[in-house]
């Protein structure tokens, strides 16, 4: 009885191995929807990268490469024109056309053009009046006003086959998929995996983003693991082949292991603590610059966070766009702070109270200790994310002190950063900071077509902002993913999508 | 039931006491309980260093007696290089006194209302059943949960939120006792003598059910520090600097596999107390149950 | 039961279910935190973008039309839109309830598969060790946390043995025709033993979390039943007979020992039902819980408010069950 029990088991562990081209991807949550234009959420759009390309694409150090487009040219202020590569075949055989990209564009754009359902996309394409088809494969954009990261934004908006969404509907949309993507859709389980398989007639993607060609293997998985400790399980055990958002203590256990490796690359999301410039203690910049000096960022960076982060002077990646290199971040001064905190009035240090979300927990707790051994007592608050942001949202309707949090930018230029966060009143400006001169600065860089002159613009903006320190600079950490040693021909991307195009397994 | 339940209150509880201390396992169980209670109630006292007060250079240390261990920390040091042993101690006071607090509130409630459901009858009995029914009908966590998101974390929320859900279980026990104490023997002599409705609530009725309360507030009160772990898990537990032994578990979770000791320890201080707390209601259940005895 | 009585149990549905939709739409009101904030995120969304998506979310109408309008579309078995899927509730959630359904039925016959012999022997060696041992033991499944256990679990037979899956329901090349939903029933039906094997596999770790905490409530509860039913006039009898002690444990006491174990099994499965999000998570399984979890963090009420419908519905009617299951078990008994 017993051995047959044992017999059985064994035989059962045994029983099909991954196939040999089977990329396993653990990824920490399932995709809300197939389609491409009817969602915000990162993870559908880094899974839908495999099945739908769109006119650009970025490279992984984040240039902007043609993709299903030849070129896009800037015609005047507010006019592009995109030219359509030829031979570019949805999953379904059909070609496709400008009336595709019109048809997408449309659907975006339009206030109901979904069935009825205005895309939540639509954000994201910026002020785009008109779609205009000049030939089969030209389109031209009309903008109502000058939008200069209209070419940045463009790799949101995934191209879809007219003739098939007017089959399905936005309905049959969620579910069904058809692109011109390296992948198409071999089903897809709800809340337990999406799996793809190759598209043989696939175009090859982007001439700038070797090699060319069809996918490399059979097919990719993304399997759902949300618990981190199961997802890092889950790759030792050889089940995946990558995993996504390798929390930093698992990157040794991961690197120990002779079929595991870590990948990494810089991120785009900044850490910063939002300080309520309107109301004591933080009305006052002496107490922010103190807080500031508080903080040894360098030693979270390497306890915490394995190294793998950088200290911020600015709000803004230095891989990003109109970064300013001259500014360093504020020194790890507990004397400095206790001074300027004096001088502020405070010689007894003061008492504040640090939000945190239950995600970063930890780090709140360290930066809370670190602020209190300056005389900035801060005791640590945990809070639910989205309970935590509503609070926040009105720096003058509440008594809220610090604010642990983060904003991300995947297109890595500061307009996605500062506009919200430090522009007077806008949507993400949770600290009240408000000063007339950035205000003039980000807005002259909105429609600024001139690089060099907008990459000025944003820089000094970032000095004064630097001078005045509204918030508390943290760290960019870097995204980290663990991957099986058979993995290659794949880095991560800042964007912190996984398009698996190029990918193979040894 | 009847004949043993119409005896005087005070000789079916000793009998229950004598046949208690006769079960080894139970009364090891409750030695074990109340050396826990000690340590929670001395726990300024004991723990060797500051629960709160972490130093980075040490963080993850392994226990005494694996390499890289130190015998001042002979649990070793968690994820900000604090004292697990500390941390672990003083745990034992925020986890207990959670289940403790929540059984005590819940326990009065609902004794309460199922005293009055049980013995009033008519509408306040269906009022109270139906409140229960919708408590019932509640998935537990969900519950918890949802109205947690409300309040938002931290320790009294958290026993706010489980008296809310939880009074509903010794209310149901309650009325139900009360229903057949209340067409017995001693009860209609009460009656027949005058006496208050609270007298016969809580002089007559209530002693005899004592026994079943106690055995009801035990066993949830092993299932209540479980419950909290669970939402320690789901990131809605207590406080910082404050922790629990669920929220140890659960922030020591993510390292589990190269520095077990952050969440295995609790883990097993979870395990032996609520082991504990359920074998001893386990016993109390074969001593106090009149059914069982004979 | 009778019909009569079976009618007034289904109408006093009605107030449970009200008192429970009132229940969770407050509390979703209350809840702090913006639906349009979590669907659009970091966004450039204009303020007229956002209060269309407002709108589009049906957010935009006072609380108390909302909650008519919800009561109003629920009778008719109409549940509304996810948030975030932009699919109708109904279609969402019915994609992970064979899931949910499963995992549940799974971990329940495991536990009692351990739960009712561990309650006989108990009760027949009743006070000896094997008693007491059984008593600890099946306390052990009750007295650890879901998750913690669940890790402990994956690092043990999945890391270091390499015998179970870490994730998941069954392995990706298996294409399993939809009959049921539960792929250790549709594996079977559509005559594939390799996948049904895998598909067994998957469950494993989960049901083993799940169930043994389940088996020392059954344990229990067998082993209370099993000492009354072994007191009874008739089995007295039966050992003055001098029928073999095996014969009269199992053919006569069992068979009225295991009405309230049966009973007590038909109300937890409800229990479970609603208590397995821990579990789900942890296994990566893609079930109801989980779901409603997500869904109670990113506001999207409409799931929440379904779900939990769904699970006192299938409460109420599980206690129906074991009431029913009383009365034909136990003639005695006429409801």
């Amino acid at each position: 009885m017993r051995r047959t029990w044992l017999a059985a088991v064994a035989a059962m562990a045994l029983v099909a191995p991954a196939q040999a081209a089977d990329l396993r991807v653990g990824t920490s949550s399932d995709i809300v929807t197939l389609d491409p234009g009817n969602h915000r959420s990162r993870v559908t759009e880094s899974a839908l990268l495999n099945v739908y390309d769109a006119l650009v694409a970025r490279t992984d150090d984040m240039k902007l490469v043609p993709e299903l487009a030849e070129s896009v040219t800037q015609i005047d202020a507010t006019t592009w024109e995109a030219k359509l590569r030829r031979g570019v075949r949805f999953h379904d055989g059909s070609e496709m056309t400008a009336e595709d990209v019109k048809f997408t564009y449309d659907r975006l754009t339009r206030t109901n053009a979904m069935d009825g359902k205005t895309s939540p996309r639509q954000s994201l394409v910026g002020p785009v009046a008109e779609t205009i088809v000049v030939d089969s494969h030209t389109v031209r954009f009309k903008l109502s006003s000058p939008w200069p990261i209209f070419r940045a934004y463009i790799p949101f908006n995934q191209i879809v086959s007219k003739a098939f969404v007017e089959k399905v509907k936005t309905d049959g949309m969620a579910t069904q998929a058809m692109g011109t993507g390296p992948f198409k859709l071999t089903e897809w389980r709800r809340g337990d995996s999406l799996i793809l398989e190759r598209f043989p007639g696939y175009y090859g993607g982007s001439p700038d983003l070797l090699p060319v060609g069809p996918a490399r293997v059979d097919r990719v998985i993304f399997r759902i693991i949300p618990e981190p400790a199961s997802r890092v399980a889950a790759l030792l055990a050889g089940e995946v082949d990558l995993i996504d958002e390798l929390p930093h203590h698992a990157i040794r256990q991961i690197e120990a292991n002779p079929r595991t490796q870590v990948l990494r690359t810089n991120g785009t999301r900044s850490f910063f603590i939002d300080l309520n410039n309107l109301k004591p203690p933080f009305n006052d910049p002496r107490v922010r610059q103190a807080a500031n000096h508080a903080i040894n960022r360098q030693l979270i960076i390497d306890r915490l966070l394995n190294g793998l982060a950088v200290p911020l002077a600015t709000l803004i990646s230095p891989d990003s766009y109109g970064y300013n290199a001259s500014l360093k971040p504020y020194a790890h001064d507990v004397a400095r702070a206790r001074a300027l905190l004096a001088e502020a009035g405070h010689p007894n240090g003061v008492d504040v109270t640090l939000d945190v979300t239950n995600a970063f927990k930890e780090q709140g707790e360290v930066v809370a200790q670190m602020l209190t051994q300056a005389g900035i007592r801060a005791k640590v608050q945990l809070w639910e994310a989205t309970a935590l942001s509503d609070m926040w949202k009105d720096p003058a309707k509440h008594d809220r002190q610090m604010y642990f949090r983060s904003w991300g930018d995947g297109a890595l230029d500061p307009v996605g950063i500062f506009n919200p966060v430090l522009k007077s009143r806008d949507r993400g400006n949770f600290s009240g900071y408000s000063n007339a001169e950035v205000d003039r600065l980000l807005t002259a860089a909105d429609t600024e077509i001139d690089v060099e002159a907008r990459s000025r613009m944003y820089q000094d903006a970032q000095a004064i902002i630097h001078r005045e320190t509204p918030l508390l600079y943290l760290w960019l950490p870097q995204d980290v993913y663990g991957a099986s040693r058979r993995l290659k021909d794949w880095g991560p991307s800042p964007r912190g999508v996984v398009k698996l195009h190029d990918a193979r397994l040894d | 039931m009847s004949a043993l339940a119409a005896a005087a209150p005070e000789t079916r509880f000793a009998a229950g006491l004598h046949a208690l201390r006769a079960n080894r396992a139970a009364m090891l169980s409750l030695l074990i309980v109340a050396g826990f209670a000690v340590l929670a109630l001395l726990a300024p006292w004991i723990a060797p260093h500051d629960p709160t007060e972490g130093d980075l250079l040490r963080r993850l240390q392994p226990p005494a007696w694996m390499e890289g261990g130190e015998a001042a920390y002979p649990l070793g040091c968690d994820a900000l290089g604090r004292d697990i042993l500390s941390r672990l101690i003083h745990g034992t006071r925020v986890s207990m006194s959670i289940g403790v607090a929540v059984v005590l509130a819940a326990t009065a409630i609902g004794a309460l209302l199922g005293l009055l459901a049980g013995y009033l009858r008519g509408g306040f009995d269906v009022a109270i059943s139906r409140v229960v029914d919708v408590l019932l009908g509640f998935p537990y966590l969900i519950f918890a949960i949802g109205l947690m998101a409300v309040m938002g974390p931290g320790l009294a929320n958290i026993v706010l939120v489980l008296v809310i859900k939880e009074w509903v279980m010794p209310c149901r026990v309650v009325r139900a006792e009360t229903l057949a104490a209340r067409e017995m023997d001693y009860v209609e002599a009460a009656r027949a003598l005058g006496e208050t409705t609270a007298h016969i609530l809580f002089r007559e009725i209530l002693p005899n059910i004592l026994s079943t309360l106690l055995v009801v507030a035990t066993f949830r009160m092993a299932a209540i520090i479980i419950i909290e772990a669970s939402l320690s898990f789901l990131g809605l537990g207590v406080q910082p600097p404050a922790a629990s032994w669920g929220s140890m578990i659960a922030d020591g979770r993510q390292f589990m596999l190269d520095a077990w000791w952050v969440s295995t320890l609790p883990g097993l201080a979870i395990l032996a107390l609520v082991l504990a707390i359920n074998i001893a209601s386990q016993g109390m259940r074969d001593a106090f149950d009149p059914g069982l005895r004979a | 039961m009778n019909p009569i009585a079976l009618a007034e149990r289904l109408l006093q549905l009605i107030p449970v279910l009200f008192g429970i939709s009132a229940i969770v739409f407050s509390m979703m009101a209350l809840t702090p935190g913006d639906p349009v904030d979590v669907m659009l995120g970091d966004s450039l969304a204009t303020p007229a973008q956002r209060a269309a998506m407002r709108q589009d979310m049906g957010l935009d109408l006072p609380m108390h039309e909302r909650f008519l309008r919800f009561l109003g579309n629920a009778v008719q078995g109409e549940f509304g839109t996810s948030f975030h899927h932009r699919r109708p509730v109904a279609d969402v959630i019915a994609e992970r309830i064979p899931a949910t359904i499963e995992l549940t039925l799974a971990a329940m016959l495991l536990a009692l598969a351990i739960g009712v012999p561990l309650g006989v022997l108990a009760a027949v060696r009743r006070d000896g060790w094997f008693d007491r041992l059984a008593t600890v033991a099946t306390l052990l499944g009750v007295s650890m946390p879901g998750f913690w256990f669940g890790i402990l679990a994956i690092l043990i037979f999945s890391v270091t043995l390499g015998l179970f899956p870490v994730a998941g329901r069954i392995g990706y090349s298996s294409e399993v025709p939809f009959v049921t939903g539960m792929l250790l029933v549709d594996t079977l039906v559509a005559g594939k033993p390799k996948a049904f094997l895998e598909a067994l596999r998957h469950l494993a770790l989960p049901a083993t979390t799940l169930g043994l905490a389940m088996a020392a409530l059954l344990a229990r509860v067998t082993r209370s039943a099993m000492i009354d039913a072994l007191r009874q006039d008739y089995i007295v009898f039966a050992e003055a007979k001098g029928l073999s002690r095996a014969r009269i444990v199992l053919r006569h006491a069992l068979k009225n020992a295991l009405i309230p174990t049966v009973t007590v099994a038909a109300i937890e499965t409800g229990t479970l039902l609603g208590g397995n999000m821990i579990v789900e998570t942890v296994f990566g399984w893609p079930g109801l819980g989980r779901l409603v979890v997500e869904a109670i963090f990113t506001r999207n009420y409409p799931i929440v408010q379904a779900a939990v419908l769904l699970y006192a519905v299938t409460y109420v009617l599980l206690n129906l069950v074991a009431d029913i299951l009383y009365t034909m078990l136990n003639p005695r008994v006429r409801l």
